[in-house]
């Protein structure tokens, strides 16, 4: 009986084939070089190290968040840092401390045995509680963005319908009446203008199939989907002309679904406006031309 | 003890003998049998690994022509370009398109979720449970032969007219569901949908198994309590898989249904594609979107826990240490299964479902972080107070660690509401999956196939190559993916073909292409491991039974084990870490080694 | 811990049922004990298991069903769609008799009588085919009426609009479908019922309608009233059934206007489709087992089987209100 079982669990008896014997611990396991136990902590130091070169670095080459130009942008942007400040600290203190019990516990480093330890109770409770109070407070915390983003929608008629198509933005202004699907409304494809530092509806829809508008300086995104309505509000705090992204795969043409957000003052956006308005009438541009989603 | 008898049986030693003994046949109905249409369970965990490694090579080679056309745009791609594109070697936009839908469902459904549950939970569960075999070999064999039709309806579908499918892993309809909305809607996509059914059953055929044969077979004294960790997490997962993924299959159906007989579950009414009217109405695309992630978001767990599980076992065998904290590692094994049914709300924050929805699944997939730091900090304290031994599975499974850290971190950003609408749809998330599938699961499959290599073929992995296998791809990695959070942080949008011509972006493709040399180099360095594979699959050193002395049963059968697996009745004396016991002769207490008295010295001084 | 020793159970009698027998004589492996954490066999756990991967299934159509129902602008009432209650009560009825037989079936193998067993189960295969013949019944009354799932064939609109308009042309103006109106039309007045006289009469004038270039939505309207009028709430005779064109002259096969009824269709026949499909392979299941001697030792197969038929009949059980009733 005995002999069977050290035949059957002590690694077929000794060091197995192929291993120099002696060159292994107490454990039977192959000796290691303090060296390499140094090389390879090393290796996972470089994670956290790097890791947050990267964050630190990426800023200054204007690889980082793209600039933001309107209001709920900055509490948006306000959360990401918060998280990211977050995150990051419990990313170096996990990650160092990784590092630390590699260096500190390799074999090669010291004789002593290993602790005999099955856990420890009040630790358990700490790290779970710590984290739950962290992550119910970020839950809490964010709520009032998204609530100002999402759901605390502006009293007003939409300023702008914008339907989605392959591959392209249709907009329709309500014109003059500022009323929607009458007589006057005005067309314009792929071209949105926006009036500075007011707030400003978006009533968004899709033709087709999915697809989202994002717009990355506005912190903006929001999937357009056929068959529904969906109310998009923000206020544009600074003048230029910024992309119109499309960021839910529609198709072959998905990558192309390009469009320009231009914010201007009051004055040049009525301008604009007007203009759209002289050159429809002279083009006898009508609704015909543009369908609309049938969904209403 | 006393109703056991322990069976006189001789353990047959010599390895070779335990083989299959017809290694040598010629008879081809043997042959047949034995390897091709075995009921072993050792057998079919092995088919799986070797078709779902294959597989890999694929969807890393997918891959590769999607970093291409990230990195330099509509220029000639090398080896693919003269097989697929059609303007000169050059990519078409629609083939991008399903160059990363195929990527994503290859890695996803024919390698991760089959090479966890598949590979590693048939091989493993009877052996680590004191089992001879599945409850039910048979159900076992077709679980694997299922998986062929769907190998070869993805397979397929690249050569159909049209090409393969084009909607994205997930599948999204109007677009999937129309076949007029683009080139890869046509058979492509009802291809996909049939491999995916087929996956679907094979998971199902063998997640009832699993969970019968955990029930049910295991050896005398293993209580579920004194379970290694690796069983623990397949037995959540089969219980994951089969609750969620039958919705999954539900709604594939659903989506077959309205592309080939029109029902238009996912179709809005009135709906306009390509200037076409679109045939019925009166469904809702984002009903797709709920039943899909009610399963995916699961799924994402079921492509985790088991690595998990793995990676535990191998971090308190390499650190010679019992596994900090066992049961609450169990508790949140659990917690995560159970939590991942109600957050898969958060892959829609932005889609249209009603807001204050977005608030309950914010708040749920922020209490998924608990589990999985309860997790995290205790592989840290089993580390800790250890004698660490760097083999190469051990650095494996400390970078799963490492890494499921970044990936984890990474999603609190997405599960904050007002973050994710600047971040929803950018490598941000790519850098994010990427970090737990790839830097996580994968490394930790690497870890296990490491670890248990000497178990399925007798003889052990060559460490140094090994270490070379792990240095490279850990950096490769790291310059491939960490990379992807500044293009996150950017905005640049993730399933484009090109988005170099937005302003905002046009200033990215030097970073891309330094992420394109990384994925290169990281696929370049997966040679090293083929050739120690196969190497030192015919040529390694004899490894005997307990290479690593580890604790658990499987290290007492025979490496590899013959059929039926023990050549002894094994009974179970304690959990599976008990290790460096102070007072004990030997540094670890395997779990059928006879009670020991330093033992309950230790355990009483423990407790004290 | 030692406790556990006791419940350990000789893995013996399950082992020839699931062939090990082609590992080939010479291995001789040992025989493991195992020390089952349930009071259930293999074949019993696993088939609870199965099921509740079948629990899934269905809510996922379930839900489905509720999601799309409840977000629907129109849902057509059970008589619209030609749905009728008895017919559905009566299945429901001929169901939850076949989970009885099943049961006297087991009941009569664990006391070791075969042939009542056989008896019994005999029953429980003939309840269920009864149960898919009515099934089959309804179908084939619901693609009478042009209620597909399948769209190329379907001959539902959602409202009756210019589409709907060049629908009725187009079929009215097929070539077989002219021989065929201007055989009915030659019809002297004598030949047909009175029911059918008037009809003629009024698909006249439905044909003077739609022909003309600029028909306006409210004759439309008429028109599909008359091809098939929806019933109104308590009206409308056996099973809903209002009498329209397409039903004193089926050959007609006009499109039919029912608000919400291509959704319903589909619905309708996703979740009784796959009903159905469960309930055939409970049917081949039976079958098999009828080759078997059905005593005491089978007791544990029909036993597995039971538990499925039960389930069918379960999900049947919530069907039934969902479909017929609300
Ligand atoms: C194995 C796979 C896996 C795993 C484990 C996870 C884990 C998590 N995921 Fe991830 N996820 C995916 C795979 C995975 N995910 C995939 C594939 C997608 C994209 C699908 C697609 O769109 O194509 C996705 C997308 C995705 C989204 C949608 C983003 C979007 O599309 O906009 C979100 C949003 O909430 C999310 C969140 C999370 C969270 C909170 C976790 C948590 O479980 C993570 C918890 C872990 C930790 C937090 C780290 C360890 C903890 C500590 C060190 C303790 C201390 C920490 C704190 C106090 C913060 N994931
Ligand atoms: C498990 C999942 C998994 C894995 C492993 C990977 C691996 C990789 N992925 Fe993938 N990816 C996804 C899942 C995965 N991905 C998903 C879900 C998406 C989203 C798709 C969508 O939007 O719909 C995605 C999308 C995605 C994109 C975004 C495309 C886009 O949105 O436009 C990119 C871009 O860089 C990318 C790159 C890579 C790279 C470079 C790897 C590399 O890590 C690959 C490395 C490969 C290897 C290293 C091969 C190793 C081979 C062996 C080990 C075999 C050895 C052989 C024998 C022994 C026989 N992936
Ligand atoms: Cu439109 Cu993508
Ligand atoms: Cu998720």
């Amino acid at each position: 009986m005995d002999h069977d079982n050290r035949d059957r669990n002590a690694g077929s008896g000794g060091s197995p084939p192929g291993k120099i014997p002696g060159d292994t611990w107490a454990d039977g396991l192959p000796k290691g070089r303090r060296w390499s136990g140094i090389a390879w902590s090393l290796l996972f130091l470089l994670v956290p190290v790097l890791g947050s070169a990267v964050f630190i670095v990426a800023p200054y080459y204007d690889h980082w968040l793209p600039k933001d130009v309107s209001v709920h942008g900055k509490s948006i942007d306000g959360l990401f840092y918060f998280i990211l400040v977050l995150t990051g600290v419990v990313f170096l203190a996990t990650e160092l401390i990784l590092f630390w019990f590699m260096w500190k516990y390799d074999a090669a480093a010291s004789s002593k045995p290993a602790t005999y330890i099955h856990g420890s109770h009040t630790l358990e409770v700490v790290w779970t509680i710590i984290p739950a109070a962290t992550m119910l407070f970020l839950a809490i915390y964010q709520m009032n963005t998204w609530a100002d983003v999402k759901m605390r929608r502006p009293r007003m008629a939409p300023s702008v319908e914008v339907v989605a198509r392959q591959f392209e933005w249709r907009l329709r202004y309500p014109g003059r009446d500022e009323t929607l699907g009458t007589e006057d409304d005005l067309f314009v494809v792929n071209d949105l203008h926006v009036p500075i530092d007011e707030d400003f509806l978006v009533q968004l829809k899709s033709m087709d199939v999915l697809h989202s508008f994002f717009l990355p300086n506005l912190r903006v995104k929001q999937d357009a989907v056929p068959g529904m309505k969906q109310p998009v509000w923000f206020k544009a705090t600074e003048t230029g002309t910024y992309d119109i992204v499309c960021a839910e795969v529609c198709g072959w043409g998905h990558y192309k679904m390009k469009g320009r957000v231009t914010v201007e003052s009051r004055a040049d956006f009525d301008r604009w406006l007007a203009r759209i308005e002289a050159e429809q009438k002279a083009t006898q541009r009508g609704p015909e031309e543009i369908p609309v989603a049938a969904a209403d | 003890m006393s109703t056991v008898t322990q069976p006189h049986a001789p353990p047959k030693e010599t390895a070779h003998h335990d083989h299959v003994a017809t290694r040598g046949s010629t008879s081809l109905s043997t042959f047949l049998s034995t390897y091709v249409f075995s009921k072993d369970h050792k057998v079919i965990g092995l088919q799986f690994l070797f078709s779902t490694l294959v597989w890999f090579l694929i969807g890393g080679l997918l891959a590769l022509a999607v970093r291409w056309q990230v990195a330099w745009p509509w220029s000639d791609v090398p080896v693919l370009g003269k097989l697929f594109a059609q303007h000169g070697g050059q990519m078409a936009p629609e083939f991008y398109t399903m160059l990363f839908t195929m990527h994503a469902s290859v890695m996803i459904f024919l390698v991760i979720i089959p090479i966890l549950a598949g590979a590693f939970g048939n091989f493993l569960i009877p052996l680590m449970i004191g089992a001879d075999d599945m409850a039910f070999p048979t159900l076992n064999m077709l679980s694997y032969w299922f998986m062929w039709p769907a190998f070869f309806f993805f397979g397929a579908s690249f050569f159909v007219e049209g090409g393969a499918a084009a909607g994205g892993w997930t599948s999204y309809p109007p677009l999937s569901t129309s076949t007029v909305s683009a080139p890869g809607s046509g058979m492509g996509q009802t291809l996909w949908l049939l491999g995916l059914t087929m996956v679907g059953v094979s998971s199902m055929l063998g997640s009832v198994n699993y969970m019968t044969t955990i029930i049910l077979m295991r050896a005398p004294g293993m209580t579920m309590f004194r379970l290694p960790m690796t069983i623990w997490a397949m037995f959540i997962t089969a219980i994951l898989q089969a609750f969620a993924l039958p919705v999954l299959t539900a709604a594939g159906f659903m989506q077959l249904t309205d592309r080939l007989i029109g029902t238009g579950f996912f179709s809005p009414e009135g709906n306009i594609i390509n200037n076409a009217m679109s045939g019925a109405g009166g469904g809702q695309p984002l009903l797709w979107q709920h039943l899909f992630w009610f399963y995916s978001h699961p799924a994402v767990y079921i492509m985790i826990l088991p690595a998990m599980g793995m990676v535990s076992d191998i971090l308190t065998t390499f650190a010679r240490k019992p596994l900090f904290g066992y049961r609450p590692m169990v508790y949140s094994i659990a917690g995560i299964a159970g939590l991942g049914f109600i957050v898969w709300g958060h892959h829609m924050f932005i889609s249209g479902m009603n807001p204050a929805l977005g608030v309950t699944f914010m708040v749920a997939t922020m209490m998924i972080a608990l589990p999985s730091a309860v997790k995290t900090f205790n592989w840290l304290g089993t580390i800790w107070g250890g004698r660490i031994h760097y083999t190469t599975a051990m650095l494996f499974a400390i970078s799963f660690v490492s890494m499921f850290i970044i990936g984890g971190l990474s999603g609190i950003f997405m599960a904050a509401t007002p973050v994710d609408i600047f971040i929803h749809d950018t490598y941000f998330i790519v850098a994010h999956f990427h970090y737990v599938l790839f830097a996580g699961t994968a490394m930790g499959v690497w870890s296990g196939i490491y670890f248990w290599f000497p178990k399925m073929f007798g003889r052990t992995m060559n460490e140094f190559w090994g270490k070379v296998h792990f240095f490279l791809t850990f950096i490769f990695l790291n310059g491939t993916f960490f990379t992807m959070h500044i293009l996150g942080a950017v905005g640049f949008p993730r399933r484009l073909a090109d988005a170099y011509h937005y302003e905002t972006f046009h200033h990215l493709q030097p970073l891309n292409a330094f992420m394109t040399w990384c994925a290169m180099g990281m696929v370049a360095t997966q040679i090293i491991f083929a050739i120690n594979f196969f190497w030192s699959m015919f040529r390694g050193p004899i490894a005997g039974r307990n290479p690593w002395n580890a604790n658990t049963l499987e290290w007492t059968a025979p490496s590899p084990p013959g059929h039926g697996n023990f050549d002894f009745q094994p009974v179970v004396y304690r959990g599976p870490y008990e290790y460096s016991v102070p007072g004990c002769e030997k540094d670890h207490l395997m779990q059928t080694d006879p009670p020991h008295p330093a033992e309950a010295a230790a355990a009483a001084a423990a407790h004290a | 811990m030692n406790a556990s020793a006791h419940s350990i159970s000789h893995g013996h009698d399950d082992r020839d049922a699931h062939g090990h027998d082609d590992h080939g004589a010479g291995h001789g492996h040992i025989v493991l004990q195992y020390q089952p954490g349930l009071p259930l066999s293999k074949g019993k756990l696993i088939m609870w298991l199965f099921l509740s991967t079948e629990i899934m299934f269905f809510a996922a159509l379930l839900g489905s069903y509720v999601v799309l129902r409840f977000g629907a602008a129109v849902w057509p009432k059970p008589h619209h769609v030609h749905l009728s209650e008895p017919i559905g009560a009566f299945n429901t009825f001929v169901l939850i008799c076949s989970s009885v037989t099943i049961v006297l079936a087991l009941e009569a193998a664990k006391a070791n009588k075969v042939a009542m067993a056989k008896n019994w189960m005999l029953a429980t295969l003939l309840l269920g085919t009864l149960f898919l013949g009515i099934k089959g019944y309804e179908y084939s009354a619901k693609f009478s009426h042009g209620i597909y799932p399948a769209q190329p064939h379907s001959r539902i609109y959602e409202k009756p609009d210019l589409y709907y308009g060049a629908a009725v042309r187009a079929r009215l103006g097929e070539p077989a479908m002219i021989e065929q109106l201007k055989a009915l039309d030659d019809t002297p007045e004598d030949k047909l019922s009175t029911d059918e006289a008037s009809a003629r009469r009024r698909l006249q004038k439905i044909r003077q309608m739609v022909v003309s270039p600029d028909q306006q939505p409210f004759d439309l309207a008429v028109v599909a009233d008359q091809i098939m009028p929806l019933p109104s709430e308590g009206s409308g005779g056996h099973g809903g059934h209002a009498h329209g064109l397409n039903d004193t002259f089926p050959w007609l096969r006009l499109p039919a206007v029912i608000p919400g009824g291509n959704m319903w269709a589909s619905t309708y026949f996703l979740l009784t489709g796959f009903h159905a499909i469960h309930v055939a392979v409970g049917l081949l299941v039976f079958a098999i087992l009828l080759t078997y001697r059905l005593d005491r030792k089978r007791a544990g197969m029909i036993e597995n089987a039971g538990l499925y038929w039960h389930f069918v009949d379960l999900v049947w059980i919530f069907l039934f209100p969902l479909l017929y009733l609300f």
